[in-house]
Formats: structure tokens, C-alpha cells, sequence
């Protein structure tokens, strides 16, 4: 198969993509444990609370659990897919440079100090929980640029992030381990992963954060195309890795950390999404990523609104919903598609 | 691709202006640490009170301790929702259920139509409140982590639900019973208590815990000495050393509790020196009245002073 990527089809598969995007949020906002008519939602706010539910349910409550899913599984797909081309590793995701546990160290130290203020509407935790993700993910990067060279850097920036992941987590136990019960309980639910109501200026925020982290991903992706076939085939074809990589990662760790901090460790998509469309749209970064980015974002929107409404009237964890539906869907995929994969061969 | 990129910057540059301008909306927004300092019940709009009415009509609490306390102020036509784990008393397992106390369901809390909310201070309840109040509902949040809190709680509760002289009352009552009790057992032998959370792997109650003040209020001591964690695993060392003279173990669920009273006595038969085996003294209690800081706290403290004094009546 040699059939070239050209704008053209890389506009169109972009807008049928963002069309299902928007059409997988709008369908998941009217899905919930409560009935609501679209016709009084739209009729507006009423002047005192409790008027208008319909509103206040559609508008307040679901739409940014919706937004923020979406956003959350663009950022953790697309980091999915620049970690797998920049380590060159099938199982790469974006928690494998200790984001993971610095972000839920952060988050453990937040819980454990008792801290009321916020930071433009955030709580502690995910304030916390974001420095901690970039603390490490710099910590990691020192490690691996000063105890690797050259060739073996990428290897040992993997060996870092195994070992810092791995600390920081024993860290963690010990923390969790002399908290009092509903801060255990607290940090737990957060390290599973959930998606909850947020302000709409956190929203603005790390929307306008995320899709211009995304963007600019975008542009280095004709890079990354290269990159995949080796550092030192990139260098001969005139690619300059070492500012790709420090781009790509410094990248993919903030809209990762900006990710985790919004709604804890959700597992799997990072790791399953980019797979999944590598193997029905072709492993050409330039239209790889931005696919990845809307599936991502469906993906995460629909296992929200299971998590949501299949337990009512509690909630399960996200990350339970990504792993069960996820697993599966991407053996049907495997099993269908695989002729088109190398790696597989 | 060079096309595309020089395409993409002056969007990129455009997200910028659009994050600085909300940066300067939201400086102007008033911090939540000004919000905590004004009074617990807050809105995100300060509306004018009067034309709330004082006295709220359809009252949602979202925990059970919460419930019991609406209920003995005698609200019970008020209250319209609980969390599903409120189950006492009994008119509370009649009223509708949002969601559990760990995860409460904010689109029920919603559907239920409520003109006051109250919550506790924990942060997955925070995040529900402040979804609450962003669409201007009035939220109540209170943290009842020890005795005083409890008592400080109930005012409040009886401040915002118009009923203040009921809540004064029950305050005066549970905190006499309290004072009547520490006085019985203020004088006389400490009974050594061992409080079992877990019993595989096995987990006390520590010293910093509000459990160890009820065992202290009904005339016990911790059999375990200060630890870093409230709730520390013990070896079997530990065990053996600590010399308990009663144990007791909370009863998982509110089921039947003599089934697991007879599988605790076996489990704890194999340590035959611990002064509690050796003169059978292993009690397995419901939770609900010693764990749940509540009106019926002043029970849960009898109920373990029964248990560490046998022979006494009380």
C-alpha cells in the first residue's frame, strides 16, 4: 500500500473525525441516571435553582464531565502516540516516564497536608499532582540524558522512568500507609482515575493547554515519521533527533501532567488508542496523531457515560470501564487488521 | 507540511490570547480561600436571604451520621434524599437514595429539587458541592471528625434548618450523657482494650483515632501504645506483648452478628496466653452506633463499656 498522504484527505478525515467526536459528546451529554427534555434544557437558566433541573443537569453537570473526557482522552492518546514513536516501543504509554507516580505522589502529599486554597479554581490535588507529574518527568530526563549516550539514550531513559515509577510508588505505599482512613480512601479514588464536574474556567484552561499542546505535536509529526525508523536513519535523512525528542517529550509530559491532574491515573487509552488506529488508519504520524486525538476522545467520553449510568446510583472508576472495553475491542481490531502492522508479522 | 505549521501558529497564538484574557476575568474572581472564610453555607452569587425562606423545606444529606442527626432534630418530612447508606432510623431507608457517601450522584442530588445540601468535608463530597454551588444551590459542608466537631455540627445543622433550639437541646443532652459517663469510669481500673478493624492482615485502632476516645470515655485504655498510623497493622509479637483484656472487633455489614461472634472467638482461640482469650472476653459489635460520629454516640459508648465492664450494670 502506497498511497500518499495528501492534505486534502488529511482535511477530510480530520472534519469526519471531529463530526463523530461531536456527535459521540452530544449523544453521551443526553445519556444519564436522570431523564431530562432537551426542549426545557434549552429554554435557558431560571432565575432561582431547582426550576429548571433539565438545565442545570444538561448544562451544569454533564457537559463539562463530557468536555473535560473528551480533552482528557485527546491528551492521553496523543501523548500515546508521540511516547510510541519517540521510544520506539509498542508498549510505550504516556505514564511510562514516571508521570504516573509523580503525579500521585503529588496528589498523596496534597491529601496528607490538608491544604484548603486553590489555584484558578483547581484543587490542591491536581495543582500538586501536575508539579509532581513534571517534577519527575525532568527527574527521569536527567537521569537518562546523563547515564545514557548516544544510542543507548533512549533505552536508558526507560530504565529511568521503570526505576523512578517504581520509588516513587513505594513512596506512595508508605504515605497511604500512615494516612487516616478517608485520606486513603481519597488518594485511592484518585489514583483510579475519574471523571467529575469541574469550573469552567479550569476548562478554558486546559482546554486552551491541551489542543495547543496537541497542535504543536502536530507539527513535528512529519518528524516523528522519520524517527520510527531509527535514530541514526533519522540523522542520515537529516532529521535533528535530539531536538525532536526533547520537543516530543517535554510535550507530551505537560499535556499528560495537565491530563492526570485533571482527573487522576486513568489507564489504557493511552496505550490502546493509538494502537487501535495505527492499525486501521496506518502508522503515518501526520494522520495518526490527530485520529488518535478524536478516538481518544470518543472513547474515553463513552466509557465515562457507562461508568456513570451502568451502577447507578454510584459511580465506577473510568479506568475499570477503558480496561474491560477496551481489551476486547482491540483483540477484534488485532485479529481483523493485522495483516497491515510489521511488528506483527 | 511547512504550510501547515505556519497555518497552525497563529492559532496556537490566538489559544494564548484567549488564556491570558481568562487569566485576567479570573483575577477578579473572588479565590475560594475568601469563599471558606465566609459562612459555611454558601452560594456561588451572595443572593439576598430574605427571599429564601428560613426555615428550608426539602433538606439532602449525603451521609448517614448527617441523616440521623436531621432525623433526631425532627425533620423527617424535610429530608428528601439520603445517601444510600443511611439506615437509621428507619423512615431513612424510605427516602430517596443519591448515590453512596464515597461517590454521591450530583444529578440525583439535583433531580430532588433541594433548598439546602449537606455534605461532608472530604474531598470527593467537596467536588460535589462545588458543582452544588456553581448552580447556586445552598450547601452545607461540615467536618465532624471528632466529639466537639460533632457537637459544633448539630448547632450549625439546627442554625441552618431553623430548628436552633432543638439542636441546642440535643447538643446539652448527648454532651451530658457524655460528662455522666467519663465521670462513671473517670475513677477505677482501665480495662485493656484491643479494637480490631481488620483481623487478617490484622489492623488496630491506634491512639489518634476518635475510636480510642470512646474506648477512654468508657473506662478503657488502648492496648497498643502511640503509633504513627491511626490505624497500624501489628505483628503477632506486638500482639502477643500488648496483654489485651478484651477484644473487640466491628462486625462487617449489619447483618446477623453471632455467626462472626463465634468465627472471631475461633480465630482468636489459637493465642491462648492473651488475657482475652483466656477468659473469653472477644466481642464483635454492629458498627453503626460506635463507628458513625452521631445523635447516638452516647449508645455506641455504653455498648463498649458493657463490653469492658461485664459485671457491672450500666
Amino acid at each position: 500500500m502506497t498511497e500518499t498522504l495528501t492534505s486534502k484527505k488529511l482535511a477530510i478525515t480530520f472534519f469526519f473525525c471531529l463530526i463523530a467526536l461531536v456527535a459521540v459528546m452530544a449523544l453521551c451529554a443526553v445519556v444519564g441516571t436522570q431523564k431530562v427534555s432537551l426542549a426545557k434544557a434549552f429554554s435557558g437558566p431560571a432565575d432561582t435553582p431547582g426550576k429548571n433541573i433539565d438545565y442545570e443537569i444538561l448544562i451544569g453537570v454533564r457537559l463539562p464531565r463530557v468536555i473535560l473526557a473528551a480533552l482528557v482522552g485527546a491528551a492521553l492518546a496523543c501523548c500515546g502516540v508521540v511516547l510510541q514513536a519517540v521510544l520506539r516501543n509498542p508498549l510505550a504509554d504516556p505514564y511510562i516516564l514516571g508521570i504516573s507516580s509523580g503525579a500521585g505522589l503529588g496528589a498523596i502529599i496534597a491529601v496528607l497536608s490538608g491544604l484548603t486554597w486553590s489555584f484558578w479554581g483547581g484543587s490542591p490535588i491536581a495543582v500538586f499532582a501536575f508539579i509532581g507529574a513534571l517534577i519527575t518527568v525532568w527527574l527521569v530526563w536527567c537521569i537518562g540524558y546523563l547515564a545514557g549516550a548516544g544510542k543507548s539514550q533512549v533505552t536508558t531513559l526507560l530504565l529511568a522512568g521503570v526505576v523512578v515509577n517504581a520509588f516513587f510508588a513505594a513512596v506512595i505505599m508508605f504515605l497511604t500507609s500512615i494516612a487516616k482512613s478517608d485520606q486513603v480512601h481519597s488518594t485511592i479514588f484518585w489514583l483510579m482515575g475519574n471523571i467529575t464536574e469541574k469550573s469552567q474556567s479550569v476548562l478554558w484552561v486546559s482546554a486552551a493547554c491541551i489542543i495547543a499542546g496537541i497542535m504543536t505535536l502536530f507539527t513535528i509529526c512529519h518528524r516523528l515519521n522519520v524517527l520510527t525508523f531509527g535514530q541514526d536513519q533519522a540523522k542520515a535523512l537529516g532529521v535533528d533527533t535530539a531536538a525532536t525528542q526533547i520537543t516530543a517529550f517535554a510535550l507530551a509530559a505537560f499535556i499528560t501532567a495537565i491530563a492526570v491532574s485533571l482527573s487522576g491515573l486513568i489507564g489504557f487509552v493511552g496505550l490502546i488508542v493509538p494502537h487501535a488506529v495505527r492499525l486501521v488508519f496506518g502508522p503515518d504520524h501526520r494522520r495518526l496523531l490527530p485520529v488518535s486525538a478524536m478516538i481518544g476522545g470518543a472513547f474515553l467520553v463513552v466509557a465515562d457515560t457507562i461508568a456513570r449510568t451502568i451502577v447507578a446510583p454510584a459511580q465506577l472508576p473510568v479506568g475499570v470501564i477503558t480496561a474491560i472495553a477496551g481489551g476486547p475491542f482491540f483483540l477484534i481490531l488485532l485479529a481483523k487488521y493485522s495483516r497491515k502492522v510489521s511488528w506483527l508479522k | 507540511m511547512k504550510k501547515f505549521s505556519i497555518l497552525l501558529l497563529p492559532i496556537v497564538v490566538v489559544a494564548g490570547f484567549i488564556v491570558i484574557s481568562r487569566y485576567q476575568k479570573l483575577l477578579s474572581l473572588p479565590t475560594d480561600e475568601e469563599q471558606v472564610k465566609q459562612p459555611l453555607i454558601s452560594t456561588q452569587k451572595s443572593r439576598d436571604k430574605t427571599t429564601r425562606a428560613n426555615k428550608p423545606q426539602r433538606i439532602v444529606s449525603l451521609a448517614p451520621n448527617i441523616t440521623e442527626i436531621l432525623f433526631a432534630l425532627g425533620l423527617d418530612k424535610e429530608i428528601v434524599a439520603v445517601s444510600s447508606d443511611s439506615d437509621f432510623p428507619a423512615g431513612a431507608t424510605n427516602k430517596k437514595k443519591v448515590g453512596t457517601f464515597w461517590q454521591p450522584n450530583t444529578e440525583a442530588v439535583i433531580a430532588s429539587k433541594p433548598d439546602l445540601v449537606i455534605t461532608l468535608w472530604f474531598e470527593q463530597q467537596n467536588q460535589v458541592a462545588e458543582t452544588l454551588k456553581r448552580l447556586d444551590y445552598p450547601v452545607l459542608t461540615l467536618k465532624i471528625e471528632k466529639i466537639e466537631e460533632l457537637l459544633t455540627a448539630i448547632q450549625e445543622i439546627g442554625v441552618a434548618t431553623g430548628s436552633s433550639q432543638r439542636a441546642e437541646r440535643l447538643a446539652k443532652e448527648i454532651s451530658t450523657q457524655l460528662n455522666d459517663l467519663q465521670s462513671k469510669f473517670d475513677s477505677g481500673y482501665k480495662v485493656k482494650v484491643l479494637w480490631v478493624v481488620q483481623p487478617e492482615p490484622l489492623r488496630v485502632a491506634g491512639r489518634n483515632t476518635f475510636v480510642n476516645k470512646l474506648i477512654e470515655l468508657a473506662g478503657g485504655e488502648n492496648a497498643i501504645g502511640q503509633t504513627i498510623q491511626q490505624y497500624p497493622p501489628i505483628s503477632t509479637e506486638e500482639l502477643l506483648a500488648c496483654g489485651a483484656e478484651t477484644i473487640i472487633q466491628t462486625a462487617m455489614g449489619t447483618a446477623d452478628t453471632s455467626e462472626q461472634q463465634k468465627a472471631a472467638e475461633k480465630f482468636w482461640s489459637r493465642w491462648k496466653t492473651l488475657p482475652a482469650v483466656v477468659n473469653n472476653r472477644i466481642y464483635v459489635v454492629p458498627p453503626d452506633t460506635v463507628l458513625r460520629l452521631g445523635p447516638r454516640l452516647c449508645q455506641g459508648i455504653k455498648l463498649i463499656a458493657n463490653c469492658l465492664h461485664p459485671n457491672e450494670n450500666i
